[in-house]
């Protein structure tokens, strides 16, 4: 991209009328202003998007595959780990990373912490699309994908935990599609709409607290249906919601971190000054906040241990990957953090961010997959679970690239707002 | 169940918004957990281990009785009890039940004792099953006769109940694309149960290791058996207390899990474990919006103040 | 064949009758007065009858090893003796006449409800034969295997997917 930006002095579009005052139609904003042939130019000289496209040639075949002749064909589900990748990877990590949302949403909305608001956009994004391809993991991994509507409206089970996570995820969804909508409106020229969204703001971001308290709570309370059969050092009944949802906070925020680091460095012709001057200090503001839950976290996961009296536990070989787990995925980011909070260094914070993201996921496949049957056997993924993971998850990086690359989420918009 | 009814009607007339869903988990919740009493004359099997002597009848039968696709090998070959790394599970060295068979009998041979001994595994219909309690789409029913049944035509496919599953009993169909669905004994409910009549693996047995009558029924005749041979039997029902009360329970010679039990499966209904959870559900709906917006006021006042300050200096 | 079958039953019907007779005597049974063969075929679903050579089992096993207390002999087992120490001898001997063929039948389990009854875990016939011959057997070395003792039916094969009905296909289960 920088190579057109350079040569193209409207490029990138961020107004709806072109310097010579004529208004950019919408094809032409969705080609970002260059022609055909030149968006096909730079869309091949990006490397990333070669492996895209090898990705997707190995994962697609795959995809109709599952389709077509059922999850057994490339899945390593079985009858004693009815979930895998798909539920532990898409469903478990990418929504605590996906936090962000309501967590930007109450800081600027509630608390009124302006000065996070050129990231807030930015965060309720991330929100949305993790969202968004979490339940289009989900639609992999259900045996009936048709049938999602069924707990909504032909059959209900209200006293079970994945119905509150059901509903709590599709009205979250549709919220944070309305909090992003105002961006969509902005670049689509239709101020109506986004009037309309921005007098709801109040209550939209509201219910985002409460919908994500719950739900995120919800799914770790899903791993209380299994007592007997995941690790009890991973499993707390009465913690297991609040671990869930704490670590989630400071899951979003540090994928927050992460991303704005990945379009600071792959995305900068998109960002304003604004965005790219703050971003070290909102990213420090960021890990500031995730410190505080990174600290109760810890704090709770020992409570939840001593409340089930499972000390002994921790000197088992199970126990020290547990204590590896915390000190590798969340005491060594907390130090770094703290670190560079004091000396205002943003690297240090991106770097933490990164692998607190990583732990983040590392936790719950710990938690739905390895430490899961933990007195059975270990199951290994199939390979092709694998690749329709990895497809998935690409479907998503691009997505998300084709929105910022579009949106005025990392910059502001010129025109009418 | 017309109880049921009038409650979803309720629910979806009431609008789909959060506060709806917690008051409804909250009364549901309590019935289906909370005060319910179980069936008092609800059926149950006793299976006595000493007496099984591997006959595989049961299996034979039910898989005739349910209509369950061909077997590997015929139930006359007991060479299956020495297949190590069977198909059903990928790193499980015993048979198991799979979606071509609801109940299997394996065997172990236990150090001092000079013969084998055989369990049957199936279903063991909790009083309180965590499947059903699990199931956000009502899939699965107890009957009052004491099976837990399973309605295809709702099932979504999560496979949450073979994660709540303290028994790892029911199975999924993964190879099927269009139709899948979970695979468990259903206790012959349609064809057997419903009449009164036993179960056919039950019918079957030579050996009377399973017993049918009502579960109340069977809990004594188990105690009388334990009473009046002590040197038999291990002084414990499996299933009195596991899961909180199964219909299925059984009395082995041996300590239980010597015999492939699982003797880790918690005394209460798995439904217990995730109370604390559902118990927060309404106090955050109710509380969270109250108190983040309160929040949002005070500083909104600290703006307000503060703009007001710099207005003041201003003058 | 059937002339001996004919032969058995003819016999069988003789000692019942006979034992009858004796019992209204109130003289102990001789071993001498039981049938020489007993055909069980409870099992006729999905398997032959049975020839049972009663003369045969009486030389080695005790008549109370299966007659319990009926005979008018004390039994042997400590808890029976409690209460049948000086039972005299029961009108009826035959298996079946105590051991109900519905053992799970929704009338026997009825009786259950009666809160006198004692013998409440009375094993139905096919239960008590088994338990009882095999139990004895696998003591003295007789045979234990299904069909050591019963040939399978056609119905049986079926059901048990053996012989003509084996599985033939192999190996298509599974998937992964």
């Amino acid at each position: 991209m920088k190579l057109f930006t350079n040569n193209k002095q409207e490029v990138p579009i961020v107004d709806h009328c072109k310097p010579d005052g004529s208004k950019w139609s919408i094809t032409e904003k969705l080609l970002l202003g260059l022609s055909f042939q030149d968006y096909k130019k730079q869309f091949f000289r990006n490397p990333f998007n070669w492996a895209f496209i090898i990705i997707f040639l190995i994962g697609t075949p795959i995809l109709i595959e599952r389709y077509l002749f059922g999850l057994g064909t490339v899945t390593h589900s079985s009858s004693d780990y009815p979930w895998g990748l798909f539920l532990g990877f898409g469903l478990f990590g990418m929504v605590p990373l996906s936090a962000s949302g309501f967590m930007l949403g109450t800081t600027v909305e509630l608390f009124g912490r302006k000065d996070f608001h050129p990231i807030e956009r930015l965060a309720l994004l991330n929100g949305l699309l993790g969202y968004f391809f979490a339940v289009l993991f989900l639609m992999v991994d259900l045996g009936m994908p048709w049938r999602l509507p069924y707990p909504m409206f032909v059959s209900l089970g209200p006293a079970a935990v994945l119905f509150l996570v059901a509903w709590h995820v599709a009205t979250y969804l549709s919220v944070q599609v309305a909090e992003v909508l105002p961006s969509f409106f902005e670049w689509l020229g239709w101020l109506k709409g986004k009037r309309a969204i921005r007098s709801m703001v109040l209550g939209l971001t509201v219910s985002g607290i409460i919908l994500s308290t719950l739900h995120q709570g919800a799914l770790g309370a899903l791993f209380t249906y299994a007592p007997g059969k995941l690790h009890p050092l991973w499993l707390s009944a009465n913690f297991q919601w609040i671990h869930f949802f704490c670590s989630s906070i400071f899951g979003g925020l540090c994928m927050v971190i992460v991303v704005s680091t990945l379009i600071k460095k792959f995305m900068a012709w998109r960002c304003d000054d604004h965005f790219l001057e703050t971003l070290d200090n909102l990213s420090l503001g960021l890990a500031k906040g995730a410190t505080l839950a990174m600290i109760t976290y810890i704090v709770i996961k020992f409570v939840a241990i001593a409340h089930d009296k499972e000390w002994a536990y921790l000197l088992t070989g199970w126990g020290q990957y547990y204590l590896l787990e915390i000190t590798v995925a969340v005491v060594l980011p907390l130090i770094l953090c703290v670190w560079a909070i004091r000396n205002d260094n943003a690297t240090v914070v991106r770097f933490a961010a990164l692998i607190v993201v990583l732990g983040i996921i590392w936790n719950r496949l710990n938690t739905a997959l390895i430490c899961y049957n933990w007195h059975l056997y270990q199951e290994i993924p199939h390979w092709k679970e694998v690749a329709i993971t990895v497809l998935v998850y690409s479907s998503y990086i691009i997505t998300y690239r084709f929105i910022l690359y579009r949106l005025p989420i990392v910059y502001e918009w010129k025109g009418e707002k | 169940m017309k109880n049921k009814i009038i409650n979803r009607r309720n629910f979806i007339k009431g609008g789909l918004g959060g506060a709806v869903v917690a008051s409804q988990l909250k009364g549901k919740e309590s019935q289906a957990a909370g005060a319910f009493d179980h069936y008092p004359d609800s059926m149950g099997v006793l299976v006595d281990v000493t007496r099984c002597v591997g006959c595989r009848s049961c299996e034979a039968a039910c898989n005739q009785e349910q209509g369950l696709p061909e077997p590997e090998k015929p139930f006359n070959d007991y060479s299956v009890f020495d297949e190590v790394h069977p198909h059903g599970g990928h790193g499980r060295e015993e048979r198991r039940t799979t979606e071509y068979n609801y109940t299997i009998v394996n065997k172990y041979n236990v150090p001092g004792v000079d013969h084998p001994l055989f369990r049957k595994i199936q279903c063991n219909h909790c009083l309180e099953p965590a499947c059903l309690t699990s199931c956000f789409v009502n899939a699965y029913s107890k009957t009052p006769e004491g099976a837990v049944v399973y309605d295809p035509t709702v099932c979504v496919g999560c496979r949450t109940c073979m994660i709540a599953c303290p028994f790892y009993v029911p199975t999924f169909k993964y190879g099927s694309a269009f139709k899948p669905r979970i695979m468990k004994c259903v206790f012959c409910h349609e064809t057997r149960l419903k009449e009164g009549r036993p179960p056919a693996c039950v019918e079957i047995c030579p050996q009377e290791a399973l017993t049918f009558g009502k579960r109340t029924d069977l809990l004594e005749m188990a105690k009388s058996r334990i009473r009046s041979n002590p040197d038999k039997y291990v002084d414990h029902i499996y299933g009195e207390k596991e899961a909180g009360g199964t219909a299925w329970l059984y009395l082995s010679p041996v300590e239980f899990d010597k015999v492939g039990f699982d003797v880790h499966v918690p005394h209460e209904p798995v439904i217990n474990f995730v109370r604390d959870f559902l118990s927060i559900v309404p106090m955050v709906l109710l509380i969270w919006p109250a108190l983040f917006t309160g929040f949002h006021l005070l500083s909104n006042r600290k703006d307000a103040k503060s703009q007001h300050d710099e207005d003041n200096q201003e003058v | 064949m059937s002339q001996g079958k004919n032969v058995q039953r003819t016999l069988c019907i003789i000692a019942v009758g006979s034992a009858l007779f004796w019992s209204g005597l109130g003289y102990a049974m001789d071993a001498s007065d039981a049938p020489e063969v007993i055909t069980m075929d409870s099992l006729e679903n999905h398997y032959d009858p049975v020839e049972f050579n009663h003369l045969e089992h009486t030389e080695m096993a005790a008549c109370t090893d299966c007659h319990h207390h009926t005979l008018g002999i004390p039994p042997t087992n400590e808890s029976c003796v409690k209460c049948h120490e000086n039972s005299p001898e029961a009108d009826v001997l035959s298996c079946g006449d105590c051991h109900l063929t519905d053992r799970f039948g929704i009338e026997a389990l009825a009786t259950l409800d009666d809160p006198q009854l004692y013998h409440r875990g009375t094993p139905g016939l096919k239960g008590a034969y088994h338990l009882n011959c095999v139990g004895c057997h696998q003591e003295v070395g007789g045979p234990i295997g299904c069909e050591d003792c019963h040939t399978m039916k056609d119905a049986g094969k079926k059901m048990f997917k053996a012989g003509k009905y084996a599985p033939v296909s192999k190996g298509e289960k599974g998937g992964h």
